[in-house]
């Protein structure tokens, strides 16, 4: 075996830091004792994983770049080993979460870095890259997993650098990033092994040669367009992999049993998650669909006429048995969609007590609410928002104890985390009590970013949502879990995907609060059925107040027209449901119809309809794009004849209401 | 002239294929068979509001949600009353946003054709009262012209059925 003389002068500058900065590891990596096993030489283990073609290359181009510049020492990713255990496997339900999430999104941006590889001049596409890889980075960051972050932290600063457009993307640096999503999988993969008992897998030599990759690349030593080089990892030195290799037999037991995982093949399956499967959506919501048909066509068999006039002992007690079971099915498909939002604040919990220690902010967290249920999907894309909010709130919003305490506040602080119903929607609060949004600097920041006009003066509830647009961030300097300005963007374009609002609300000295509102969209929603024309349709059962047959002369006639009712001590405007929808403007009589008020944001506004139906409960479901501007309908809900009933939205009727009058004055 | 429609994509080769036939008062339209999901009867249609008049609203579809467009006024025939024969035949179209399933009126359904490359030509230009831009073709089958539909065309415009609500004050 000879050792190449470009590895082994690259190897120098990291065993002479070595030597330098723990010199008993360094005597570990010289002695290559059988046990424990020298750092050194698990780290060279990994090498046969990677075996690629374009090693080939390795001597030439190797040559040609000779570091000068300082590269990361190898122990820099690998001290932490049993540190790291140690910190996952105290909560190891969060970890195989953080793995399963972490895989979902280097698979995301796997598929992403193909599509940037043709058309590498799309910022989207890098924008959408570089998402979930801080996503990745904030995880391992807050679960402690410090390899994993630390090379994700590397390539995300290289990301940075093609955003802001300091760095040409080209096809090396498309390579260079494919490979660390390799490399992260690998090591992610490797801490679920290890969280199952198995022995580490060697990672750290891969990470550190694609870390010096990354810092050559950045200091430009690399030219942008050249071919990726992989890098030389001392393969000529190998010594007997300590790992297993994927192969080998030795996993076959964890296979079985385990998620399929569509990660690449020679990375070992997970152990350790078969008690619960992702399923797609989709799957879920064909099940809803179907049972929901179920339950329509056995109330239809119950009520014929012809079935009915029969008498029969054994039938009835078959068909009460059929209505119960289909009953039973459908509180039972939509259970499967439902899950309390717990196991979303339990990872928020987790990020604010994280970063409170580092931080050096005591935080006190209160957490309500956490048994409200939400959509599955809801819960899960709603957690990554919420750790982005929380991180900010202890991060940017919460003051240091000793600056509290000069303000009269008590050194600890106290970060809120509620959940709870309002009308048809949910609720999360995040709030702290620190320092409020700096108005004055977000503005100026604003400014300095070219966000809004020099000399534009937007009203403070504009300049705070400010926070919200991509690139906007007041920190000072990069830190590991925020100030890099995607969260606050992200958070934004989360929510809204869910079709959701994100508000702020926020007092100088005093704190601030974030309000997330959601849309239940499959959750069961209490409905009011009312009749407006020919049509059936379900009003939220929150926001009702109350329905009344106003007397004659409770109604007051503005030119001619019923527009106002009297109800008890005050007046309220009068609107004809059918009218303001625009499903046929019958001029309804409100003393012969009826009138539901509704209360909506503060108004309440008296809603004509010709009939109050019944309540019921309905599913939610989404009427599609195709009818996404229709203004006051929110969905539509499958009544018990099978037919839709359109879901109104009570927040959209009162501002066409509004709008309405606006236009008039 | 405006537009040449269907000139610069008249893809005969493209063409050939099994499609579904249905009538529109007397005239033929088809679509390929491998976008028709299924045809069910006329059946209560609920309506919605601040959409065009050929929208005629939305359908359970075994719990899912879907929209329906009356091809009738679509096309600017006169409205008709729904008969037995009248169907609603569920496609899968593709819109901006993605692959949608929708519900099309027709006055009946006729039969499944096998339309041979022979059978099919190009649309001729009728003039600007005509908009072409949603007609692949015309086959000639049995010495009757059939109109290929292109319904990502009918149906997808711009990926939206929904109009922008008419200002009510």
């Amino acid at each position: 075996m000879t050792t190449r003389k470009s590895s082994g002068s690259r190897r120098r500058p990291a065993a002479a830091k070595k030597a330098k900065a723990s010199p008993v590891k360094a005597k570990a990596s010289s002695a290559a004792r059988p046990k424990p096993t020298p750092r050194v030489a698990k780290a060279k283990a990994s090498a046969p994983v990677f075996d690629d073609p374009i090693v080939a290359d390795v001597p030439v181009q190797s040559a040609v770049l000779e570091p000068a510049a300082p590269v990361a020492a190898i122990e820099d990713f690998v001290i932490d080993d049993d540190t790291e255990l140690v910190v996952v496997q105290s909560d190891s339900e969060l970890a195989n979460l953080f793995i399963a999430e972490a895989l979902d999104h280097l698979g995301t941006i796997e598929a992403k870095l193909l599509e940037l590889d043709e058309r590498p001049e799309d910022t989207n596409l890098l924008n959408d890259i570089f998402r979930p890889f801080h996503t990745v980075k904030g995880n391992a960051s807050a679960l402690g997993i410090v390899s994993v972050e630390r090379v994700a932290h590397k390539v995300e600063n290289l990301l940075d650098l093609a955003r802001s457009g300091r760095i040409q993307v080209g096809e090396t640096e498309v390579d260079l990033v494919l490979r660390a999503v390799d490399v992260l999988s690998l090591m992610i993969n490797d801490v679920g092994q290890r969280l199952a008992g198995q022995p580490r897998k060697a990672t750290g030599a891969e990470a550190v040669s694609l870390v010096q990759q990354v810092e050559r690349l950045i200091t430009g030593q690399i030219e942008a367009g050249e071919a990726a080089v992989v890098p030389a990892i001392d393969r000529p030195e190998l010594v007997v992999p300590v790992a297993h290799d994927s192969n080998e037999p030795a996993f076959d037991a964890d296979r079985r049993g385990a998620t399929p995982s569509r990660r690449r093949d020679d990375v070992p399956m997970l152990a350790g998650t078969a008690t619960a499967i992702k399923v797609d959506t989709r799957k879920l919501d064909n099940i809803v669909d179907v049972v929901g048909e179920l339950i329509v066509v056995q109330s239809l068999i119950a009520q014929d006429p012809a079935l009915s006039a029969l008498v029969d002992g054994r039938l009835a007690r078959n068909m009460a048995q059929l209505r119960r079971l289909t009953a039973d099915l459908q509180r039972n498909s939509m259970a499967l969609r439902m899950v309390p939002i717990r196991q979303a604040f339990q990872k928020v919990a987790r990020v604010v007590r994280d970063i409170s220690r580092k931080a050096g902010k005591p935080v006190d967290l209160i957490i309500t609410g956490e048994d409200t249920e939400l959509d599955r999907k809801m819960v899960e894309e709603i957690t990554d928002p919420l750790m982005h909010m929380a991180r900010n709130s202890v991060d940017h919003g919460i003051e240091f104890p000793d600056v509290r305490e000069a303000n009269g506040k008590p050194a600890r602080a106290t970060v809120s985390l509620s959940a709870y119903y309002q009308g048809s929607h949910v609720i999360i609060e995040v709030k702290d009590d620190g320092a409020g949004l700096n108005t004055q600097r977000i503005l100026e920041s604003a400014r300095t970013k070219g966000l809004i006009a020099p000399d534009a003066t937007p009203a403070p509830e504009d300049i705070h949502r400010l926070i919200f647009e991509p690139g906007f961030s007041t920190a000072a300097k990069v830190t590991e879990v925020s100030g890099r300005g995607v969260g606050m963007d992200v958070v934004r374009r989360n929510i809204e995907s869910l079709r959701g609002r994100v508000d702020i609300r926020t007092e100088a000295g005093r704190g601030s609060s974030f309000l997330v509102r959601l849309p239940l969209t499959l959750a069961v929603l209490d409905g009011l059925l009312v009749r407006i024309g020919n049509e059936r349709c379900v009003l939220p059962a929150a926001a009702v107040r109350e329905s009344l047959r106003p007397k004659p002369e409770h109604v007051h006639f503005v030119q001619g027209q019923p527009r106002m009712v009297q109800v008890r001590e005050s007046v309220l405007p009068l609107v004809s449901l059918g009218a303001i929808l625009g499903m046929g403007a019958t001029a309804l009589d409100p003393s012969a119809a009826t009138v539901v008020v509704v209360e909506e944001g503060g108004s309440r506004i008296g809603l004509v309809v010709e009939e109050l139906l019944h309540k019921q409960e309905v599913v939610v479901k989404s009427l599609g794009d195709s009818f996404a501007s229709v203004r006051g309908v929110a969905g539509g809900a499958i009544l018990g004849d099978g037919r839709i009933g359109l879901i109104l939205d009570p927040h959209g009727i009162v501002a066409m209401v509004r709008d309405g009058s606006r236009r008039a004055a | 002239m405006s537009t040449h429609g269907t000139t610069g994509r008249f893809q005969r080769e493209e063409l050939v294929g099994k499609y579904l036939t249905f009538a529109l008062g007397n005239e033929e339209y088809s679509v390929p068979v491998l976008k028709v999901r299924e045809i069910i009867k006329i059946m209560d249609i609920t309506a919605v509001p601040q959409v065009p008049e050929y929208v005629k609203g939305v359908v359970n579809l075994r719990g899912k949600v879907i929209p329906v467009v009356d091809l009738r006024l679509k096309f600017g025939f006169p409205a008709q009353d729904y008969t037995e024969r009248t169907c609603i035949i569920v496609v899968e179209v593709a819109l901006a946003a993605g692959s949608r399933m929708m519900g099309i009126i027709v006055d009946h359904v006729s039969e499944v054709l096998n339309v041979t490359a022979e059978e099919i030509e190009q649309t001729p230009e009728f003039g600007d009262e005509i908009e072409t831009d949603y007609m692949k073709g015309i086959a000639k089958v049995r010495g009757q012209v059939k109109i290929l539909l292109d319904l990502d065309r009918v149906l997808g415009v711009d990926g939206t059925i929904a109009m922008p609500q008419p200002t009510a004050a």
